[in-house]
């Protein structure tokens, strides 16, 4: 029992700093297949701090969500972007408009302004100031991995780190809302992510490639 | 007894640091499937040069035999300053991590000269990109370094060993998690490894290390040899005293310092495995991507400098 609540302790006080290695990571990697691995570690550590927190508050809902998050973010969704490379015949390649040292040192920024973003919030209500950072960190690295990113596939990637952030920064002020929400939320990012890859493959088909840098013609 | 313990280590540290490189060299042949070296040929190698006789190229300067000298002694006084079985180093409290990190620059500038000063093209080629490199990695080493004093209010590596030994494993610092990721980059652009040089071969137009020596031989070149070598031991012992110094001896018992011993060598080898590991499963670098490389190390140590501010704990 002490060595239970100890870890959970341990979690609770260092989640958020596997969250900004993630966060660096993301920013520095170069290979398709290794952003969704580490997509996937990220929804990893988010599902073992809903557990955790399902722990100490005793509450039998958040391990439901927890399950939800493994089930949906840390196989499904990974699993589902590797079929999707496999199908589209993707290049394994990342391609950037800003070199990776530029991408790190901005995550680094990010995260700065995120520690100041929150830092007058988190001293009012009972929330940890590190994991709110750690959740605007994510919303904003997500923002930036869409916009710098040239391929429609990392806008995905982006788009799914993002809600990353807003559901941990739902679950750092409320701990956690209602399930009925958090399924209708998980059902949200199902159907757009289908939604997402039907239009990676009409790009594809329609202008070859999937820069979308270089979509600046209409076509029928 | 203190002085004597100081000693041992430095002792270490300098004779072992073939055996270190033998070591990693058998690892990368057993992970490529090859039967490898015996991990003592560094020292017969060694042993071979030293006998052997010294020419100096004719365009040569005096600098060309001065710089093996001051690479090796450079070397070696950085040894005693990185504490290994206990809390207390040679030249511990005589000096700061700053001494330490331009001792190591100090070496570096000589072998540079020397580098130059043989005449070769490839002497200078393998100078240049030396010196890049390493303008490259002082920054992330230095502010990595910096956030380890300031979290454990020290300026002495001995102090941020001892610093570190009173804290618990478990209580992971995000300041030492990224300053540990920095120095690891660093480390591996220091000691020429593997992502930016291959020190496997001078048969490369990409080399820097070997580039630099090509016109030694004999005795000068054993002396380089050996000082590049200690530099990676030296390297290897910083990281464990800084970032996982538990086990180290904190009373100077015999049975103490014996048990310090054998958990030094588990981890010293841990790290010798986890480097031929990504020496084999990582292709080295074009020149050009390595600035980005070591950008990375510089982005994330400056961040280590600034969450120790933002991060109460």
């Amino acid at each position: 029992m002490g060595i239970l609540e100890t870890t959970a302790g341990k979690v609770l006080s260092s989640y958020s700093v596997f969250l900004f290695l993630t966060v660096l990571a993301q920013a520095a990697v170069r290979r398709f297949s290794t952003s969704v691995f580490l997509f996937g570690l990220q929804s990893a550590i988010i599902a073992i701090q809903v557990a955790v927190i399902g722990y100490h508050e005793k509450l039998v809902e958040a391990y439901i969500v927890a399950a939800l998050i493994v089930v949906l973010k840390v196989l499904g969704i990974p699993y589902a972007f590797f079929r999707l490379i496999e199908k589209l015949h993707a290049p394994r390649e990342v391609k950037t408009s800003t070199s990776a040292a530029e991408s790190v040192f901005i995550a680094v920024g990010i995260i700065c302004l995120s520690y100041a973003a929150v830092r007058s919030y988190a001293s009012g209500v009972q929330a940890p100031e590190d994991g709110l950072a750690a959740s605007v960190a994510l919303i904003l690295t997500g923002a930036f991995l869409m916009v710098s990113r040239k391929r429609a596939l990392m806008q995905m990637i982006g788009l799914l780190v993002l809600e990353n952030g807003i559901f941990l920064a739902a679950l750092t002020t409320t701990f956690g809302m209602p399930l009925v929400i958090e399924i209708g939320i998980f059902f949200d990012v199902l159907m757009g992510l289908f939604l997402m890859g039907l239009f990676v493959f009409r790009i594809r088909d329609t202008f070859d490639h999937m820069d979308v840098s270089k979509l600046r013609k209409l076509r029928g | 007894m203190k002085i004597a313990l100081g000693i041992l280590q430095m002792v270490l540290l300098v004779m072992g640091a073939p055996l270190l490189r033998g070591i990693v060299g058998r690892l990368k042949a057993l992970l490529q499937r090859r039967q490898g070296a015996s991990v003592w040929r560094p020292y017969s190698d060694l042993w071979k040069l030293l006998h052997k006789e010294d020419l100096t190229p004719p365009s040569a300067s005096f600098v060309f035999g001065l710089a093996p000298l001051l690479v090796f002694a450079a070397s070696i006084l950085v040894t005693a300053f990185i504490p290994l079985l206990a809390d207390s180093a040679l030249l511990g409290s005589a000096g700061d991590f700053i001494l330490m990190v331009y001792l190591l620059a100090f070496g570096r500038f000589f072998l540079a000269l020397g580098g130059i000063d043989g005449g070769s093209a490839f002497g200078g080629m393998g100078a240049s990109r030396e010196v890049l490199v390493s303008c490259l990695a002082e920054a992330p080493l230095l502010l990595g370094l910096v956030a380890v004093a300031i979290q454990s209010s020290s300026v002495s590596i001995v102090g941020m060993a001892g610093w570190a030994l009173g804290q618990s494993f478990f209580n992971i610092s995000a300041v030492h998690l990224l300053a540990f990721l920095a120095l690891a980059i660093v480390a591996l652009a220091e000691t020429g490894r593997m992502p930016v040089d291959n020190p496997t071969t001078h048969l490369e137009l990409t080399m820097i290390h070997e580039g630099m020596v090509l016109e030694y031989s004999g005795p000068n070149l054993a002396l380089i040899e050996w000082a590049s070598a200690i530099k990676l031991s030296a390297i290897i012992g910083l990281l464990i005293a800084i970032f996982a110094p538990w086990g180290m001896a904190v009373a100077s018992s015999p049975a103490g310092i014996g048990l310090a011993l054998v958990v030094l060598l588990a981890k010293t080898f841990a790290i010798l495995v986890a480097l031929a590991v990504i020496e084999s499963a990582i292709a080295k670098l074009r020149m050009y991507a390595v600035p980005d490389f070591l950008g990375v190390a510089a982005a994330i140590s400056t961040l280590a400098v600034i969450l120790t501010a933002l991060m109460k704990r």
